[in-house]
């Protein structure tokens, strides 16, 4: 490591003088050295990689303060953990860091319910065995293709009811077609 | 990873010569020699306390305003310092002026005691700090606003620091222009708020010497 920091600072020295290729060569061993440093303190790679970005620059804008006369990794570490200190500030004052995308989420969740591997026709002997609304739910979801929500409108239930009770048919079902494929 | 060599390849065609740092004791310096400029000036047009001959026979007085002196030179090199993201590696000189701070706490404490019996306070109160806080504007935004050129990783630090090298101009200015001798007012009115402006610098710093 230590003369990967002497080349550092060799090559940030010529970089000051006006060596373009130096500089570029300065900067990508510098994204070499901070990547593992960051990888250590952020959990999402895409973080890791906008937050390298953001020290470059930052770098690029303060290389008016390295005079090539002292050693370079505490100048670029110093800034690399100042732009790490922002964004974990930014990160952790934001207050929707743990919120959930309900979008998405939605659309797992319909994904869910509509879409099975098996067929509804293959098991209507299965669904038959289920309480009543259990078994209506199912055959309006799975087979004349209502939404939930739309489901829910027809059967006076909330959305969120509708799902729970399909989530709740598809164990029953499960337990049933397991009993059954052991047989 | 492309992202990261695209801007690489950016970064690097974007070579225009900048101005480079001066070294942070030429920084501090120019601060300084500023300082003393404008001090000077104050005084001129102010007037120097018209007993300042006789006063500065006085030991308490006489160490009072070395320490001020040390006071605004370590806060201007510590502010220099600060303005380098590395602090210049010299991060020892920033731990200064809080060290003579505490030497100029005692140093005031003792003087208090020394005055038996003690000088009459003065009928003014709060009038000397907002006369410093004036006295100190033109120096601070001086200071803060060379600082905003360079790149300070501690932008708190360095804007208490600015800010209380300001005020120790300040401070100097209005003890060697007003007639008072009483080291109770002094302590009060004119180091004491030197802490609110330390702590108003960390704000300052936060807001303005960000980058």
């Amino acid at each position: 490591m230590p003369e990967q920091v002497d080349s550092l600072t060799l090559l940030m020295q010529k970089a000051l003088a006006g060596d373009k290729g130096a500089y570029a060569e300065a900067l990508r061993l510098t994204a070499q050295l901070l990547r593992p440093y960051l990888s250590k303190r952020l959990n999402a790679a895409s973080e890791v990689d906008d937050l390298l970005q953001e020290i470059l620059i930052s770098m690029h804008k303060a290389r008016h303060t390295y005079d090539g006369q002292r050693p370079f990794k505490p100048w670029v570490f110093a800034i690399a953990r100042f732009r790490l200190q922002d964004h974990l500030r930014a990160h952790y004052a934001d207050p929707l860091r743990h919120a959930v995308d309900w979008d998405e989420i939605e659309e797992t969740r319909e994904a869910d319910v509509t879409e099975t591997a098996i067929r509804y026709e293959s098991i209507t002997a299965q669904i038959g065995q289920l309480p009543e609304k259990q078994a209506a739910i199912l055959q309006l979801l799975h087979q004349e293709g209502y939404t939930a929500r739309e489901v829910g409108e027809r059967l006076g239930m909330k959305e969120s009811a509708v799902k729970v009770a399909a989530h709740r048919a598809y164990k029953v079902l499960r337990k049933l077609l397991d009993r059954e494929w052991k047989k | 990873m492309e992202k990261v060599d695209a801007l690489v390849e950016r970064l690097a065609q974007d070579t225009l010569p900048l101005r480079p740092a001066p070294h942070p004791y030429k920084l501090g310096l120019s601060w300084l020699l500023g300082a003393a400029a404008y001090l000077v000036i104050s005084l001129v047009v102010s007037g120097v306390r018209p007993d300042w001959l006789q006063q500065l026979q006085h030991p308490w007085l006489q160490a009072e305003l070395i320490l001020l002196v040390l006071m605004c030179v370590s806060t201007a090199l510590s502010a220099a310092v600060l303005a380098f993201p590395d602090m210049h590696q010299r991060g020892w000189l920033t731990r200064v002026p809080l060290v003579l701070f505490g030497v100029f706490g005692v140093i005031m404490l003792l003087a208090w005691h020394a005055d038996q019996p003690p000088a009459p306070l003065p009928i003014h109160s709060f009038e000397c700090t907002l006369s410093i806080l004036a006295a100190a504007l033109l120096p601070a935004a001086w200071v803060v606003y060379t600082l905003r050129r360079y790149a300070s990783t501690h932008v708190r630090r360095a804007g208490s620091t600015a800010l209380l090298f300001a005020f120790s101009v300040g401070a100097l200015w209005l003890r060697l222009h007003e007639v008072n001798d009483s080291v109770m007012h002094v302590i009060l009115w004119h180091y004491l708020p030197m802490i609110a402006v330390g702590w108003l610098g960390l704000s300052v710093g936060q807001k303005w010497l960000r980058w």
